[in-house]
């Protein structure tokens, strides 16, 4: 049996061909994102085990893993006392105290916004330290400060820069005079830090109190012992860890947007194999029906039905061993293409080489030949169910009839699933419902090919005979056809799936956004004025409805970094979604304040210090109070032109709301830029930045998952052209007979491509008829559980898209199958058996 | 050994029918056939196309169910074996040569020719072997691939395939049906050997007279019906005989 396996595969290789491609695709997909996300996410560990790797125990908040990014909702704080009897262990060698506190570059010249990072004490303990100087010298004096390279870079900073940094005790003057890398990335914190010497730190990040947010130690005494002797030390809400158990927290929390990755890659790579295991189930089928005769000739002469199972599982098992195999190196040098094509464009990925572990190439393996030794099965066990009486009969095509119970199964899932999607009581019913109608489909799939081939042919007619013979081919065995297109139906229902649930949602969102009201563009000044000749200028622009200039600074609110705001108020509120959640514009006398509403902010009546950026500061009472809309933003705080003069002085408006004609957006948009540009002080944002920044997000996430599932797409591709193949080497002595009475080469050629249409199509259409429905009853059933009114919107240019591409899809599928069709000499071709 | 087994029945059918279709369009392909294939015995069973011919000997042989009544292969009632016992059954107890060759094409001449012992895990015994290959002369062509062999030459692997592991009974269907004449009565005259030197038993469906001119016995099939018989049979006399049905 295994010679007869063997032989088998290396008979049949040319047949295999798809079979291979496929697994190769899968698996290669599949090996090659465990390979980016493992270098990601060991470079992740690693810059953590670089980084900590002195640390020989730690003192940490009990309740977290030690969150690195330091957050400042977790009031509770080591105090100097504490860290002091901590430190004074006997083997304790060198502690380093960790403390950090947002911070913000506030905006100036050049840098029109706030930048916001986090405030981190410098330790000074050089092996505890978890940054690198990569220029300058260690900040040590008040006022001296070391930024990250990507701060750096984003806010220009060098050494010796002189910079305002907010705080929240308040704005201080600060000198770079050092830039600090962690380990292979930028920075330690996501935003950027910003490192304070102990000097500052504890006045800038924590209001004067010299406390501590965990506490690290290097000894000379084992770690378990360290552990044991600081433990009676820790005070109540902490915990004491080893070196070890504190690294492997902090390897989980540096490594799991990694792992997210991995996960995320992988469940596409798992689901282009997915996709492969139909076209390795068709391929079997098909090579079992064109070896009927050989695996009846073998029932005949003794071969049991589970000696004919094993030998086909055997071959099975070879394809998908050898597929597999080939599936990882592929995989491998697809690594390599990945990070040199991220790298083109402009994205480096962190770490260096990839390390090639044992236990991806052992899943790769391992998946690859599962899904094939699975998708096998199915043909195997029809294949021994062969008779011998086969061997004496001449008719090598695979004629399945379809039952009545297959016919009434897919009906009652079809409707099940559809119930269950539209009316399902929870979120687990509905994905009940998505995946019994998937499943229905999929059962149904052989009459939909039919059904669907009777559509065609009345589209088929003006291509005459081949036409009609194009659909005769794909009726003539709706089982193989519903396969093939079922490969298809998988990626064009997900990406339908996928754009249209995500557009509507999208639609919804910035629908949602763009309710909100604001200004149309902001028109903001750094170092200049917005001068009568400039407002003049934007007033000229056509489309421009009106400017409104108002005076604004940054100052700080009861020690929080704020914008004070003065002008025009009616005017604004004619441009500008502004107003008053609590008293009204009348309020606002000498001597008040109107903030905007937050939780936890200061209420109405309560008094509030302000500090301006000089350190002159004056208390006000809160006499009312802005609703939280976009523009509040841009206010921050609002006073009476008497009082911000007296505050900050008597300046010019540097900043403008400007409002603009509901039409022709574009031109006028371009005209605005095109003015700001022409001072360097002036910058034009378009108000509702959000909106089109959520828009974008959106778009960016359905491109990238549709992206990702193209990966499915090609799968199906190979599948179009692997049955076409075959379905055309077991008619070799039909399409010689249709040469040997008279039809063109051509001719021939042009019906196997529109065999090819024909099942794209019907893969296509019902994936997309599929898609579509599916997102209709996801939307629905959204607004109906969770009570929203998403409304569907049907994204019809990437439909057609989608369909368009699945049709050419279909014809690109044909060239291979369709020169192989006339290659054959016409007599061998009706000798053929 | 051939005296002593003319006594016993290597395979028999007692009554047997097969039928296909239903009701007006049923057609009895047999119609109650009892008959018995002796031990060491070539017989050949011939009859007009439709008569039946192939359907009785594919029931016998097990390779198809009767509709009713019985078949055996010496004691075992083969009407009763699942599916797998009846493959068990022909793989140890019964070879096969078919019209059309019916090689494996991924495996050669010699590999072919042992596959029934190799399905069964079996060694083959080398002097028998060798002596097979000896007497249908593959010697030189065992590394080759059906592909690569003529008609003749393949139907000569079939043979030796159907003699090698020593069956009760090898079925013959057609054997020379798409061989030209010379390499026609080449394989008959191997049969016809495996029968005089080995006691083989043979039974051979056929058309050809000169085919049948080969066995011991002819027996003649019409519409499903045993309607004749003919020891020591001759070219000429078979071919008389036939004419008979045709008018």
């Amino acid at each position: 049996m295994r010679t007869l396996a063997w032989r088998g595969v290396r008979n049949n290789l040319g047949r295999y061909v798809a079979t291979l491609v496929a697994i190769i695709t899968g698996v290669g997909f599949f090996t090659a994102t465990t390979f980016v996300s493992d270098r990601v996410i060991s470079s992740l560990e690693g810059d953590v085990d670089q980084q900590y790797g002195n640390v020989d125990a730690a003192v940490v908040l009990a309740d977290s893993t030690a969150d690195l990014s330091g957050d400042p909702g977790k009031d509770l704080k080591l105090s100097a006392r504490q860290a002091d009897r901590i430190t004074s262990v006997p083997g304790v060698d060198g502690s380093a105290g960790l403390l950090t506190a947002p911070v913000a570059f506030p905006p100036r010249r050049g840098h029109p916004s706030a930048k916001a990072a986090t405030g981190r004490l410098w330790i000074d303990d050089a092996e505890l330290n978890p940054l690198e100087l990569t220029s300058g010298r260690a900040p040590k004096g008040a006022g001296e400060v070391a930024v990250d390279r990507g701060l750096a870079e984003s806010v220009d900073l060098k050494v010796g820069s002189r910079v305002k940094v907010a705080t929240l005790a308040g704005a201080f003057d600060a000198t770079v005079v050092g830039v600090t890398k962690f380990g292979s990335a930028d920075a330690l914190d996501q935003d950027g830090t910003v490192s304070v010497p102990a000097a500052a730190a504890f006045d800038w990040l924590n209001s004067g109190q010299r406390e501590y947010q965990a506490l690290y130690l290097r000894g000379s005494v084992d770690q378990a012992q360290l552990e044991r002797e600081i433990k009676p030390l820790t005070p109540e809400g902490y915990t004491a860890q080893t070196g070890e158990q504190f690294l492997t927290d902090q390897r989980e929390s540096t490594g799991a947007i990694g792992r997210y990755l991995k996960q995320a890659l992988q469940a596409f790579a798992l689901l282009a194999l997915f996709v492969g295991a139909f076209v390795i189930y068709n391929t079997f089928s098909v090579i079992v029906a064109q070896r009927l005769r050989e695996l009846a000739v073998l029932a005949a002469i003794g071969a049991t039905p589970k000696q004919i199972k094993r030998s086909l599982r055997l071959e099975g098992l070879i394809i998908g061993l050898l597929g597999s195999a080939l599936g990882v190196v592929a995989g491998l040098v697809l690594t390599f293409v990945l990070i040199a094509v991220l790298k083109a464009v402009g994205v480096e990925l962190p770490g260096s080489g990839i390390k090639v572990g044992l236990a991806p190439v052992v899943q790769g393996i391992l998946l690859g030949t599962v899904i094939t030794f699975l998708s096998v099965n199915i043909p195997a066990r029809r294949a021994a169910k062969t008779e011998p009486i086969e061997a004496l009969r001449i008719s090598a095509v695979d004629a399945t009839s379809f039952s009545r119970r297959r016919k009434i199964t897919a009906a009652v899932l079809v409707v099940l699933g559809a119930g269950g999607l539209v009316a399902g009581g929870s979120w687990a019913a509905i994905g009940f419902g998505a995946l019994l109608l998937f499943v229905g489909v999929i059962v149904a799939g052989p009459f939909i090919a039919l059904g669907g081939a009777r559509l065609a042919r009345p589209l088929m007619k003006p291509f005459g005979l081949e036409g009609r013979l194009a659909v005769d081919n794909v009726a003539r065995n709706p089982g193989r056809t519903a396969t093939t297109a079922n490969a298809l139906l998988i990626g064009v229902f997900l990406v339908t799936l996928v754009t249209a649930a995500g557009t509507s949602v999208k639609d919804f969102a910035v629908g949602e956004l763009k309710k909100l009201q604001s200004a149309d563009f902001i028109i903001t000044s750094e170092g200049g004025s917005i001068d009568p000749q400039l407002q003049a200028d934007f007033k000229r622009i056509d489309g421009v409805k009106a400017i409104t200039p108002f005076r604004r600074e940054t100052v700080t609110i009861d020690g929080k970094v704020a914008r004070l705001s003065s002008g025009d108020i009616p005017a604004i509120q004619k441009v500008a979604d502004l107003e008053f959640a609590r008293g009204s514009a009348a309020d606002l006398q000498p001597g008040t304040i109107a903030v905007t509403e937050a939780d936890g902010g200061p209420r109405l009546g309560a008094r509030v210090r302000v500090t301006d950026s000089t350190g002159k500061s004056q208390t006000l009472r809160v006499s009312a109070l802005l609703a939280p809309t976009i523009d509040a933003q841009q206010i921050g705080a609002l006073t009476a032109e008497p009082t911000f003069a007296g505050l900050v002085g008597r300046t010019a408006p540097t900043v403008a709301f400007l409002d603009v004609d509901s039409g022709a957006q574009t031109k006028t948009k371009d005209a605005i830029e095109a003015r700001a540009d022409q001072r360097p002080d002036i910058t034009a944002e378009e108000g509702n930045v959000t909106g089109q920044l959520v828009s974008s997000i959106f778009d960016f996430v359905i491109n990238a998952v549709n992206g990702l599932l193209g990966m499915s797409v090609i799968v199906a591709l190979i599948g179009i052209i692997n049955t076409l193949s075959l379905s055309i080497l077991e008619r070799r002595r039909e399409l010689g007979l249709l040469r040997v009475v008279g039809m063109l080469d051509g001719r021939v050629q042009r019906m196997v491509r529109l065999e090819s249409l024909v099942i794209a199509g019907l893969g296509t259409f019902a994936g997309i008829a599929l898609g579509l429905f599916s997102a209709w009853a996801l939307i629905f059933s959204i607004d109906r559980i969770a009570e929203a009114d998403i409304g569907f919107s049907l994204p019809i240019g990437q439909t057609l898209l989608v369909l368009v591409l699945g049709l050419g899809l279909g014809l690109l599928a044909a060239l291979i199958p369709a020169r192989r069709s006339t290659r054959l000499d016409v007599l061998e071709a009706i000798q053929a058996t | 050994m051939v005296s002593q087994a003319v006594s016993t029945a290597a395979a028999r059918a007692v009554d047997a029918r097969k039928t296909y279709g239903e009701g007006d369009a049923v057609v009895h392909a047999l119609a109650g056939v009892t008959v018995s294939f002796p031990v060491g015995r070539f017989t050949a069973i011939m009859g007009p196309s439709g008569s039946g011919k192939s359907t009785l000997m594919q029931c016998v042989a097990g390779l198809d169910r009767l509709t009713s009544g019985s078949a055996f292969i010496g004691d075992t009632d083969i009407s009763t074996l699942s599916k797998t016992d009846l493959a068990l059954l022909r793989r140890d107890r019964l070879g096969f040569i078919f019209q059309q060759y019916n090689l494996i094409p991924s495996l050669n001449a010699r590999e072919n020719a042992l596959l029934p012992l190799t399905l069964a895990g079996r060694e083959p015994e080398q002097a028998w072997f060798d002596e097979i290959i000896a007497t249908v002369g593959l010697g030189e062509r065992l590394k080759n691939l059906p592909s690569q062999l003529s008609g003749g030459q393949q139907q000569r692997v079939a043979v030796a395939r159907a003699l090698v592991p020593r069956p009760d009974i090898v079925f013959a269907d057609e054997p020379t049906g798409a061989l030209d004449s010379r390499s026609g009565a080449e394989i008959l005259t191997f049969m016809r050997r495996a029968v005089d030197d080995s006691g083989q038993t043979i039974v051979m469906v056929t058309h050809d007279p000169h085919a049948a001119s080969y066995a011991d016995n002819v027996l003649f099939l019409a519409d499903g019906q045993i309607v004749d018989e003919m020891p020591e049979p001759t070219t000429d006399r078979v071919l008389d005989r036939m004419k008979r049905f045709e008018v």
